[in-house]
C-alpha cells in the first residue's frame, strides 16, 4: 500500500487522464441510475394520464441519457487505459534505467531472475490494477452511493434495512479480502515450485536420462502437482464463497425490506412502488459493492508487485562517480593494488585479504590458484564491478574511484569467464567492444583471437545470426567471439579470467601469439589454472584462500612457492617424465 | 526457433503467443474439445452433480423475482400481514437455498476443472519426460514452459468459469424467454430483437480490436525477450559501458509497447460501456412500445415493470456470454497446444522384445557410425572402433569436433543415423533403453545441479544410497573438502542450475553424484576441465581406483590427463583421424602430436 503511494508520482503528468476517466465514469453512472427514474415517470405520469406526447418525450430522454452514457463509459476506457499504459511506461522504463546504474553488488542482492520478473511481471500486474482502480473500482463505489442516497431521498422508510445490512456487507468483504490475500500467497508458492520444477527439468534434461530418473521425476512433479490442486482447492473455496455469502445478505435484506414495507403499507403510510424501487436499488447497491469488491481484491495482489518495484527504484547505487570524476583519454595500465579486502556478504567473511601489488604498464600478469581462492574476484576489482572494503587501487597513479566509470571501463577489455553473446548478428556483438569498428577491425580481432577460421566457413560471415544465449554456437566458439570482443576495443587492461576452457591447446597457443604481437604494450591480466597459459608472464600471483601468497616469476616460483611447485608438479611432472 | 538455419525474424520475440502466429483459434476445435472432454469424464460424478447444481440454483433465481411480484399484488396490496409474513418465509428459505446451491456449484465446477488441470499437467509432464533429447533441441524452454503454465492455466479459468457461466446464462435465458413469451408476446419479441444488434457489436469490436492485441502481444513478447537477455547479460553490459545503448533500445520497444498497448486496453474498454448502451436502448424501446401498447389498452403496467426485470436479468448473461465463449476460444487454442506436445511421438523407444540388463561387461563397438542432428549437415563420419571391456579410452580433438556426439550415441541421447553401436555384442537399440543408461555412468561437460539440498544432488547417482554412502562417495570425488567447510555441510541449499557453487565445486558435485551411481561403464565428459590442478590430481586418484576394471570414456582437453589411456581416439571434424595409445601417437608426429606439443611448448 505504502510502496504504491511511493509510485504516485508517476501518474502526475497524466493526472488530467486519471482525473477524466473517473469523473467521465461518473457520467455513465449517472445516466445508469438516472434511468429507473425515467421509466418511472412514464409509467406513473405518461400511461396514467394517457398522455403520449410526455411519454414520446421521455422516452427521447431515455434514449439521449442511454447516449450520454456510453459517451461517459467509452472516454472513461479511454482516458483510463491513457493514464495507466503511461504511468506503467514509465515506470518500466525508469526501473530499466535505474536497473542499469546498478553495480555488481546491487543486481546479486536482487538476482537476475527476480530483476527480470519485476520489470516483466510486476510492472504488468499494476497496470492493470490501475486500469482496473480507475474504471470499475470507481464504478462499483458510486452505484453504491447513488443507490444509497436515492433510497435516502425517495425510500427513507426502509433506510433502516440498509443501515443493517450495509456494516455486516463491508465486514465480510473486509474479511474475505485478507483472507484471499494469504491464501493467494500459498497458492503462489506452490505456482513456483511448480513452475520451478519444470524449468530444471528441461534444462537438466539430459542428466535426467543420462541417470535414469523420468519415473522418479514424475512423481516429484506428482507431489508438488497434488500440491498445488489441494491449496488451489483451498484457496477457491473461501473465495467463491464470498459472492453467495453477499447476495444472501441483500437478499435477505430485500426479504426485511418487504416486510417493514408491507406494515408501512398496512398502516397507510407508503406506496407499493417505493418497495419495487427499494428492491431495485438494493440490487443496483449490490453490484457495486461485489464488483469492487471482486476488482479490490486483485488490486490487493498487486501490492507486493509495487513493493518490489520501489526496493529496485530505492536502491542505494554503491558504486558512484565522485563530482569531478577523471576521464582519461586513454588507459595505460599501470596498477597498484594496497591493502585491499574485500568481501561479498559484507559481515567480515573476506573473500580478499590484504591484497598488495603492482604492475608495470605493458607486462603480463598470470593469476594462479586453487578453486575459489578469490582469483575471479580480484580482476573483478579492477574495472570498479565490486568496489574494496578497505584499501586501495589505483591505475596510473590515480584512484579507481576518481575515475568516471565510463572511462574507465572504456580503457579495459574484459573477457568473462561465461562468454556471454547477445542475440544478433557477430557484427553487432564485435561492436558492442567498440561502436566504430570498421570491418577490418573486426576481422583482425577475429584472427587474434583464433575465431576467423569458423567465422569464415559460416555462409553469412560477420552477419551471421546468434540466437539468445547464441545456443547455435558451440562453447569454444562463443568463447572466441567473446574475446575477439574484448581484443577490439584495443585497451590499455586486458583481463582474460579463465577463458580459453573450452579452446584447444593448439588455438589458445595462436592466441598468446597473436596477443603478444599485437597488444605489445598492454598491461594483460590472465587468470588460469593450467600453469602452460601463464608460464611466460612477467608475474605470476599466486593465490591462496583471499591472499596473495607467492609472486614472482615462473622461474622464481619454482624455487620458493612450494603450493607453486605442487600445481607445477601436478601438471607438468609426468609430461617432462613422459618426454624423457 | 534455436537453429541457425531459421533466424528469428522478430529478433526477440520469444514470448508464448509470439511463436504461434496470431490466429488464437484453434485448428481443430472439435478433436480439442472431444480430447478436453476425455480428461473431464473422469470427473463425471462431480460433473453431473455441479450441472444439476447449476440448473438447480437458476431455477431458484427465476423463482425469487416471480414470488416477489406475487406477494405485492396478492398479499400486500391486499394487507393480509399474516399472508405475507408466511410468504417472506419462503422467500427466505429460497434464498438461503439459492446461496447454497451458488456455492456448491461453482464449487463442483472449481474441483471438477482443477483436477482435470492436475491431470492434464501430470500428462504433459510425463510426456516431456519421455521425448528425446531431438524434441528439446528444436522447442525452446520458454515455449514448453509457456504451454503447462499459461496455456493450462487459462483452461483452468475457462473451466472453472465459462462452462458453469454459459450453461447458466443459457439456463436464465430460456426460463426467462418462456416468462416474457407468458407474459405478452409482442414485448418479448421485442427484447429478443435487440440480441442480434448486441452479438454483431460486441463481434465487430472483437475483430476490430484483435489486430491491436496480436501487436500487443508481440510487443510484449519483444520487450521480455530484451529485458531478459540484457539483464542476465548484465556483467558484460556494465563492463563494455553499453548501459545507455541498452536504455536506448530499451525505450524503443518500450514506446512501442505504450503506443500497442493504448491502442488494445482503449478498443477493448469500449466493449462495456456499448452494450451497456444497447442494454439501455432495449429497455427505452421496451418501455416506450409497452407505454404505447397500454395506452391502447394491449398490456399492463405490470407486465411492463415485469419486462424491465427480466431484461435485466437477460441482458446481462447474454453481454457475458460473448467474452467468455471469447475466453473459451483461447483456452482451447492454448489446450491444443498442449495436445500438440503430447501427441509427439518419442524417437527412441524400446524394441518390442527389448532385453533387460543385469550388468554390463564394458565391450563397445562402434561401426562405421554416421550421424548428423537434421539429416543434411553429417556430424560424425564413419566412427569405427572397438574396446574391450575395463580398457580407458580417450577422446581427444579440437572443439566441435564431435566428441561429445559420440558419448551421446552411446547414451542413446539420440540414434545413428547409420552404422551400428555394440554392447556386449548386441546392438544397443535391442536393449531396454532405461537399462542402459542405468549401467553407464556419466559426468556432463556442463554439470547441472538440482535445487535441493548437497546430499540430495549427490543422492541422484543412487536414491536408495544411505547418508553414509554419500559422503564416500563425496570423499572419493574431493567433494568432501569443500562441503564440509560449508554453513550447513550437506544440507547446504543448492538455488536453482547451482549458481551459488563456484564451476569447479558443480563438478566435484557431478563426479560424486556419477561415483556413486557405480555403473559399469563410465563418461567423464570435460568433468574436470574448471577443476584446479591440485584438487584435479586429487580426483584423479578416486577415479582411477573406480575406472579399474571398468570401461571408462575420458574426453579432456588437458592432454596429460589421459596420456595412461588404453586407447586414444583423435577426432577432428567428425573423423577419427588416429588410434592408438600415448607414445605410438608421439611417434608418429601426426596430429595428436602436434596438439601434444603445443600443450607442452607453451609450458
Amino acid at each position: 500500500m505504502n510502496s504504491m503511494k511511493k509510485l504516485l508520482h508517476y501518474i502526475k503528468p497524466y493526472r488530467w487522464f486519471a482525473v477524466l476517466g473517473p469523473i467521465l465514469m461518473c457520467i455513465e453512472v449517472a445516466m445508469d441510475l438516472l434511468q429507473p427514474t425515467i421509466m418511472q415517470k412514464i409509467i406513473d405520469e405518461g400511461i396514467a394520464n394517457q398522455d403520449n406526447a410526455y411519454v414520446i418525450k421521455l422516452g427521447l430522454l431515455l434514449l439521449l441519457s442511454a447516449f450520454i452514457g456510453l459517451i461517459g463509459g467509452a472516454g472513461s476506457s479511454v482516458y483510463a487505459a491513457k493514464a495507466a499504459v503511461d504511468f506503467s511506461s514509465d515506470i518500466r522504463r525508469d526501473l530499466y534505467k535505474k536497473i542499469t546504474c546498478f553495480s555488481s553488488q546491487n543486481t546479486d542482492s536482487f538476482g537476475t531472475g527476480k530483476l527480470v520478473t519485476i520489470v516483466t511481471n510486476d510492472i504488468a500486474a499494476i497496470q492493470s490494477s490501475l486500469i482496473m482502480t480507475l474504471r470499475v473500482f470507481v464504478r462499483g463505489p458510486l452505484l453504491f452511493i447513488g443507490s444509497v442516497i436515492i433510497v435516502w431521498t425517495t425510500a427513507r422508510e426502509l433506510f433502516p434495512v440498509l443501515l443493517a445490512a450495509i456494516p455486516i456487507l463491508i465486514l465480510f468483504i473486509y474479511y474475505f479480502s485478507k483472507k484471499t490475500g494469504d491464501l493467494f500467497s500459498y497458492v503462489q508458492k506452490a505456482m513456483d515450485m511448480v513452475n520451478t520444477k519444470l524449468q530444471e527439468t528441461l534444462a537438466g534434461i539430459r542428466v535426467i536420462k543420462a541417470f535414469d530418473r523420468q519415473s522418479y521425476e514424475k512423481k516429484e512433479f506428482h507431489r508438488i502437482n497434488n500440491l498445488l490442486t489441494k491449496r488451489n482447492l483451498s484457496a477457491e473455496q473461501v473465495i467463491l464463497t464470498l459472492m453467495p455469502l453477499l447476495m444472501f445478505v441483500v437478499n435477505i435484506g430485500i426479504v426485511a425490506g418487504i416486510w417493514l414495507g408491507a406494515i408501512k403499507v398496512n398502516e397507510g403510510t407508503l406506496q407499493v412502488g417505493v418497495i419495487l424501487a427499494f428492491i431495485n436499488y438494493l440490487n443496483i447497491m449490490m453490484n457495486g459493492l461485489m464488483s469492487s469488491s471482486h476488482v479490490l481484491m486483485q488490486i490487493t495482489r498487486s501490492f507486493p508487485s509495487a513493493g518490489r518495484i520501489v526496493q529496485v527504484l530505492e536502491t542505494e547505487i554503491d558504486i558512484v562517480e565522485t563530482d569531478y570524476p577523471v576521464s582519461p583519454k586513454k588507459v595505460f595500465g599501470t596498477i597498484e593494488f594496497k591493502n585491499v579486502y574485500f568481501s561479498y556478504s559484507k559481515n567480515g567473511e573476506y573473500v580478499l585479504k590484504d591484497l598488495s601489488f603492482t604492475v608495470k604498464e605493458g607486462e603480463t600478469i598470470g593469476i594462479i590458484g586453487p578453486t575459489g581462492s578469490g582469483k575471479s574476484t580480484l580482476i573483478k576489482l579492477i574495472p570498479r564491478l565490486y568496489d574494496p572494503d578497505s584499501g586501495e587501487i589505483f591505475i596510473d597513479g590515480i584512484n579507481l574511484k576518481d575515475y568516471s566509470i565510463q572511462g574507465l571501463r572504456s580503457g579495459i577489455g574484459f573477457v568473462p569467464q561465461k562468454a556471454t553473446l547477445f542475440s544478433g548478428s557477430i557484427e553487432e556483438n564485435l561492436r558492442y567492444g567498440k561502436d566504430e569498428a570498421t570491418i577490418v577491425d573486426m576481422e583482425s580481432a577475429a584472427q587474434s583471437a583464433s575465431a576467423s577460421e569458423f567465422i569464415e566457413e559460416l555462409e553469412a560471415r560477420f552477419s551471421h545470426f546468434l540466437t539468445q544465449g547464441a545456443t547455435n554456437l558451440s562453447g569454444g566458439q562463443k568463447q572466441r567471439l567473446s574475446m575477439a570482443r574484448a581484443f577490439i576495443r584495443e585497451p590499455g587492461i586486458l583481463i582474460l579470467d579463465d577463458s580459453t576452457s573450452a579452446i584447444d591447446a593448439i588455438s589458445e597457443s595462436k592466441v598468446q601469439q597473436a596477443l603478444n604481437r599485437t597488444f605489445p604494450t598492454t598491461t594483460v591480466f590472465i587468470i588460469s589454472s593450467k600453469i602452460s597459459s601463464i608460464i611466460h608472464a612477467d608475474k605470476i600471483l599466486v593465490m591462496e584462500d583471499g591472499k596473495i601468497v607467492a609472486n614472482g616469476t615462473h622461474e622464481e616460483l619454482l624455487s620458493n612457492s612450494e603450493l607453486y611447485q605442487d600445481i607445477y608438479q601436478t601438471q607438468q611432472g609426468r609430461q617432462v617424465a613422459a618426454n624423457e | 526457433m534455436n537453429k541457425p538455419s531459421a533466424p528469428n525474424i522478430i529478433g526477440r520475440a520469444r514470448g508464448p503467443r509470439g511463436m504461434h502466429g496470431p490466429a488464437e483459434k484453434a485448428k481443430d476445435r472439435k478433436g480439442t474439445l472431444l480430447r478436453i472432454w476425455d480428461y473431464m469424464e473422469r470427473q463425471k460424478g462431480t460433473l453431473i452433480a455441479s450441472v444439476l447444481f447449476v440448473i438447480i440454483s437458476t431455477l431458484l433465481g427465476l423463482i425469487g423475482p416471480y414470488l416477489i411480484g406475487v406477494i405485492i399484488d396478492q398479499y400486500i396490496i391486499q394487507k393480509d400481514i399474516t399472508g405475507t409474513l408466511r410468504m417472506l418465509v419462503l422467500l427466505a428459505v429460497i434464498y438461503t437455498a439459492s446461496a447454497i446451491f451458488t456455492w456448491l456449484q461453482s464449487f463442483t465446477m472449481v474441483r471438477v476443472s482443477l483436477h482435470t488441470i492436475r491431470h492434464l499437467r501430470q500428462d504433459l509432464y510425463d510426456k516431456f519426460q519421455t521425448l528425446s533429447l531431438r524434441f528439446f533441441d528444436k522447442h525452446s524452454h520458454g515455449d514448453l514452459m509457456s504451454r503447462v503454465t499459461n496455456d493450462i492455466e487459462s483452461l483452468n479459468n475457462s473451466l472453472s468459469q465459462s462452462v458453469s457461466q454459459i450453461l447458466s446464462t443459457v439456463l436464465m435465458a430460456s426460463g426467462v424467454t418462456i416468462a416474457m413469451f407468458s407474459l405478452n408476446w409482442i414485448l418479448a419479441i421485442t427484447a429478443l430483437f435487440i440480441i442480434p444488434l448486441m452479438i454483431f457489436t460486441t463481434k465487430k469490436i472483437i475483430k476490430y480490436s484483435s489486430n491491436y492485441f496480436i501487436k500487443r502481444q508481440r510487443d510484449l513478447g519483444e520487450l521480455n525477450g530484451f529485458v531478459e537477455e540484457s539483464i542476465s547479460g548484465f556483467e558484460v553490459v556494465t563492463l563494455f559501458g553499453k548501459e545507455k545503448k541498452m536504455n536506448l533500445e530499451f525505450s524503443e520497444i518500450n514506446e512501442r509497447l505504450r503506443h500497442s498497448a493504448m491502442n488494445a486496453d482503449m478498443v477493448s474498454g469500449f466493449v462495456g460501456p456499448t452494450n451497456n448502451f444497447i442494454n439501455n436502448l432495449g429497455l427505452g424501446l421496451l418501455i416506450g412500445i409497452g407505454a404505447v401498447m397500454t395506452v391502447e389498452g394491449m398490456t399492463t403496467v405490470g407486465v411492463i415493470a415485469a419486462f424491465v426485470t427480466y431484461s435485466r436479468q437477460f441482458f446481462r448473461p447474454i453481454n457475458q456470454l460473448s467474452s467468455l465463449f471469447n475466453m473459451f476460444q483461447s483456452a482451447i487454442a492454448g489446450a491444443e497446444r498442449v495436445f500438440e506436445v503430447m501427441d509427439e511421438t518419442p524417437d527412441i523407444v524400446d524394441h518390442y522384445n527389448a532385453v533387460s540388463i543385469d550388468s554390463l561387461k564394458g565391450d563397445v563397438e562402434f561401426s562405421h557410425v554416421d550421424f548428423s542432428y537434421d539429416n543434411s549437415r553429417p556430424i560424425l563420419k564413419n566412427i569405427d572402433f572397438q574396446v574391450k571391456a575395463g580398457e580407458k579410452i580417450a577422446l581427444v580433438g579440437p572443439t566441435g569436433s564431435g566428441k561429445t556426439t559420440i558419448i551421446n550415441l552411446l547414451m542413446r541421447f539420440y540414434d545413428v543415423t547409420t552404422g551400428e553401436i555394440k554392447l556386449d555384442g548386441q546392438n544397443i537399440t535391442k536393449y531396454k533403453v532405461s537399462d542402459l543408461r542405468k549401467k553407464i555412468g556419466i559426468v556432463l561437460q556442463d554439470t547441472f545441479l538440482f535445487s535441493g539440498t548437497i546430499m540430495e544432488n549427490i543422492r541422484y547417482g543412487l536414491l536408495e544410497a544411505s547418508d553414509k554412502e554419500v559422503i564416500e562417495a563425496a570423499k572419493m570425488a574431493s567433494a568432501h573438502n569443500f562441503i564440509k567447510h560449508l554453513p550447513q555441510g550437506y544440507q547446504t541449499l543448492i538455488t536453482s542450475g547451482g549458481s551459488n557453487l563456484s564451476q569447479g565445486q558443480r563438478q566435484l558435485l557431478a563426479i560424486a553424484r556419477a561415483i556413486l551411481a557405480d555403473t559399469d561403464i563410465l563418461i567423464l565428459d570435460e568433468a574436470t576441465s574448471s577443476i584446479d590442478t591440485r584438487t584435479e590430481m586429487e580426483i584423479q586418484l578416486g577415479l582411477s581406483h573406480l575406472m579399474e576394471g571398468r570401461t571408462s570414456f575420458v574426453i579432456a582437453h588437458r592432454l596429460k590427463t589421459i596420456e595412461n589411456a588404453d586407447q586414444i581416439l583423435v577426432i577432428h571434424n567428425g573423423e577419427i583421424i588416429e588410434k592408438g595409445k600415448h607414445e605410438e601417437l608421439l611417434k608418429k608426429k601426426g596430429f595428436y602430436c602436434s596438439m601434444y606439443e603445443s600443450q607442452f611448448m607453451l609450458g
